[in-house]
């Protein structure tokens, strides 16, 4: 029915006719769409292990026991504050990157080339303070891969890891609950980690492309398309921090 | 098909300069001061302060209240208010909106997947989780013996 209304204003091919795209988009755009779909299915597939592990966990820490702390706060007791501001930052960055494929949009080199600046500087501060947490967590808590397997280990060492309501079970099993710091501690830095990893070659497409644009590579081209492939790479881990912010620190 | 008349074109379109087939829907436009491209920005502002304020709740509730309430209600909340926030920056930000009806469907089908690998995994978590609990070889373990010394 909807085919009889298009062929009033013209005879068109029909859509998968050939002759062109019937998805009307470039093979570019269209293939880092269909890269970002395998890569959802590889985070989804880290986080859907971590939800499994943990629903086999008769105990697991309590994110706001495990992240309350804030740098350069003395006062060790502000829960999720820190990874809020992670979240801000990313989202902020998101923005002016959707300002930068705005405006290439229309041709405007000199805002593409300034927002494409602020997405990196939003890109290397989020990547600051995921390092600062990563150490924080390092050394302050003793977590890394492979941390918490010495059956040795003092209680006191994870207890503080654990809400109010499990202590009990905590003093009661202490290797079970061991053996899920040591799982937590795995799962956090292999997922932010590889979302660390995507934020980083995120950094560098954006330097490139910034670089690109500066020199007016997408000027003669006629079109910044690359900036809108960047872009929704750039989203798109954007996107992943928002599970992985709702499965590690909220649920 | 029909398509051997127009060959040359295709020929063109799909080995030459692919900036013939570069989104017909976003890429025609020409003056940035014009009211649809201020009216394009105010939309992606708006949407940036949705986001932060759903954050914002989220981190509220995680922080004040999520405790207070039933874990179930409190993670169903969390889950519905993460999946608005992906939707927008999808929609808008990732301008999945503005393609067409059967790129957009070509993206979000296979993510229908994920529904039957987290209820599929997670029910298999807490399956090993009561199997572990209720096995008479948990209650003699030598984790147990350690545990108590």
């Amino acid at each position: 029915m909807s085919q009889t209304t298009v062929v009033t204003t013209a005879p068109e091919p029909k859509l998968w006719a050939g002759g062109r795209s019937p998805f009307n988009v470039s093979y570019g755009k269209m293939m880092i769409w269909f890269f970002l779909l395998s890569d959802a299915l590889t985070f989804g597939a880290l986080l859907i292990a971590y939800g499994t592990t943990r629903f086999f966990s008769s105990v697991w820490p309590d994110a706001n026991e495990v992240f309350k702390s804030f740098p350069f706060m003395g006062e060790h007791n502000l829960p999720l504050v820190f990874v809020s501001l992670m979240t801000f930052i990313l989202i902020m960055s998101s923005v002016t990157m959707v300002l930068a494929v705005h405006a290439g949009h229309y041709g405007d080199k000199k805002n593409v080339a300034k927002w494409l600046l602020w997405t990196i500087i939003g890109g290397i501060c989020f990547l600051s303070c995921q390092a600062w947490e990563w150490t924080h967590l390092h050394g302050e808590c003793n977590g890394l891969w492979g941390s918490f397997t010495d059956i040795n280990t003092p209680v006191s060492q994870f207890r503080h890891f654990f809400g109010e309501h499990s202590l009990s079970y905590v003093d009661a099993h202490p290797l079970v609950a061991m053996q899920s710091t040591h799982n937590f501690f795995n799962y956090f830095f292999t997922i932010t980690g590889f979302h660390g990893g995507h934020v980083t070659s995120g950094v560098i497409f954006n330097i490139l492309i910034l670089v690109n644009t500066v020199n007016g590579v997408y000027e003669r081209k006629g079109h910044y398309e690359m900036v809108e492939k960047i872009g929704l790479y750039w989203h798109f881990v954007d996107l992943v921090w928002v599970f992985v912010f709702t499965c590690f620190y909220l649920l | 098909m029909s398509a051997h008349t127009q060959q040359d074109n295709i020929q063109y379109l799909y080995e030459g300069d692919q900036s013939k087939l570069y989104s017909g829907v976003l890429s025609h436009h020409s003056d940035v001061n014009s009211d649809e491209s201020k009216g394009q920005v105010k939309l992606i502002w708006k949407i940036f302060w949705f986001l932060l304020v759903i954050t914002l709740i989220e981190v509220v509730m995680g922080m004040k209240f999520s405790h207070l309430m039933p874990r179930g209600i409190a993670n169903f909340l969390f889950l519905v208010l993460t999946l608005v926030k992906a939707g927008y920056i999808v929609k808008v930000f990732m301008h999945l909106g503005d393609e067409v009806k059967g790129f957009i469907t070509t993206v979000l089908i296979p993510l229908v997947l994920f529904v039957w690998f987290i209820i599929a995994f997670l029910a298999d978590g807490s399956f090993w989780l009561r199997m572990n609990d209720e096995s008479p070889a948990r209650h003699n373990s030598a984790i147990h013996q350690v545990t108590h010394e």
